[in-house]
């Protein structure tokens, strides 16, 4: 079984179960916790945290829906295989998103457009190299 | 008697001499979870306890656990409820053997592991008399009973005052597994916001007696908006720009002033309508801010809460 390695921070603007759901999907995305990888017992879980286990309970529930965890009969929760939850649309807003960022934070540089390209296709070539 | 509240409350009025403490309550506490009741000092929390338990009589108005009337309860339902009070009361000339012995015998669903594991975080004997036993201990004492009772309701008032860390951390979890695994519901009042963050699914607030939230922590959170706005922006300098201002817009519950700025937090108002309200006396915010739970408290509260008045605050 994998740990999970989350820090609850009560007084905190995000709900106790949004930081659950967000620390989870953080180790997912950073590899700590691997496909296939089975998650701590709800009741595991709201022991070390010292939480409410219903509240486990929820954000086990909500990740299941957006289909990042499956349950397994019998067995517990795992950590499912990779597939694109987000709609075109949504995949579309954050590419958005994530580009003015972007642009926001290069535009004051004294780089040529043709040099800020140049950069930005290098790096994605290697993330691209690698995902293959 | 199957009931899908374990306490309603309809209507019910408390008074003591010129002083209201329960004011037209009505309120309903389904059963499983754990309850949280929140409320300043004096907001009628304790009152409302021992009506449940039927120690004080109503002036007005129902209140009923487990369906029957609390004034006249029978000892079948009167055993499902278990009670910690704020003192954690305990007969002090007995020794904590001799009291566990007639707990035990009190109640049939008696768990000895359940008392055990709660109680080995306490360094008592249980040859020691109650007197002689610091407020902590005599708290883990009483609270190693009460759930060792497995009873179906467990109400606690302000349990964990009085616990070191480490204590209250386990009496945290015994609580927490109490509720999912012996199926109890908890009610427990409490000022402690972080411990109620983590343990409270239901967020109840008493104000003055009266009922003003029941819903999730995460739904109460929601109810209340926090924004800033800029003195400069009204073209008026801090000190100029008085809370009268702010006063009369809807939902408004308190403000502060920091630096050049304004912080207001409003109850019941979409961020849309808060921006509107304000444009409309041409104030323009500069930002919303997200508040945690013990920050929505805390405004919430303070609007009705006493406070010196003002003239106290003003040197002669």
């Amino acid at each position: 079984m994998s740990t999970i390695n989350i820090q609850i921070t009560t007084g905190d603007p995000r709900p106790i179960f949004k930081q659950i759901v967000d620390g989870i999907r953080m180790q997912i995305a950073d590899g700590s916790l691997v496909e296939g990888a089975k998650l701590p017992s709800v009741r595991g879980l709201a022991m070390q945290l010292t939480i409410n286990p219903n509240t486990v309970a929820k954000a086990y529930g909500e990740l299941t829906a957006q289909g990042l965890l499956e349950s397994r009969q019998g067995l517990g929760l795992f950590v499912s295989e990779h597939r694109q939850q987000l709609s075109e649309q949504e995949q579309e807003s954050r590419l958005q998103k994530a580009i003015n960022a972007f642009v926001n934070e290069v535009a004051y540089l004294d780089y040529t457009q043709a040099e800020i390209i140049k950069e930005t296709t290098a790096a994605l070539q290697k993330i691209t190299k690698k995902g293959n | 008697m199957c009931s899908e509240f374990c306490i309603e409350t309809h209507d019910l009025v408390k008074t003591f001499g010129d002083k209201t403490a329960i004011n037209h309550l009505t309120l309903a506490i389904p059963n499983n979870g754990i309850h949280a009741i929140v409320g300043s000092n004096g907001a009628g929390k304790s009152t409302l306890f021992r009506l449940l338990l039927g120690v004080d009589t109503p002036n007005s108005g129902s209140i009923k656990v487990y369906g029957e009337s609390a004034t006249n309860l029978s000892p079948t339902t009167r055993a499902k409820v278990a009670y910690v009070n704020e003192e954690h009361t305990l007969p002090t000339w007995m020794k904590i053997n001799a009291l566990l012995k007639m707990q035990k015998h009190f109640y049939p669903k008696w768990s000895d592991t359940i008392y055990n594991n709660v109680i080995g975080f306490f360094d008592v004997d249980p040859n020691q008399k109650i007197a002689g036993l610091s407020r902590g201990e005599r708290a883990g004492v009483n609270l190693a009973m009460v759930l060792a009772q497995q009873a179906s309701t467990l109400i606690l008032d302000e349990p964990t005052l009085g616990l070191d860390v480490v204590a209250k951390q386990s009496f945290l979890e015994a609580l927490l597994f109490a509720e999912r695994e012996s199926e109890s519901t908890i009610i427990y009042c409490s000022h402690q916001m972080e411990e109620i963050e983590r343990v409270a699914e239901n967020l109840i607030i008493l104000e003055k007696g009266q009922l003003t939230n029941s819903s999730t922590p995460e739904a109460f959170v929601e109810r209340i908006k926090s924004v800033m706005v800029e003195a400069e922006h009204l073209g008026l300098s801090a000190s100029s720009l008085k809370a009268e201002v702010f006063e009369k817009l809807p939902g408004f519950i308190n403000t502060k002033s920091i630096d050049e700025s304004y912080q207001l937090t409003f109850v019941d108002r979409t961020l849309e309508q808060i921006t509107a309200d304000l444009n409309a006396r041409s104030i323009n915010i500069s930002f919303a801010q997200n508040v945690s739970l013990n920050q929505a408290v805390n405004a919430f509260l303070s609007k009705h809460h006493s406070r010196p008045s003002q003239a106290k605050h003003t040197p002669a």
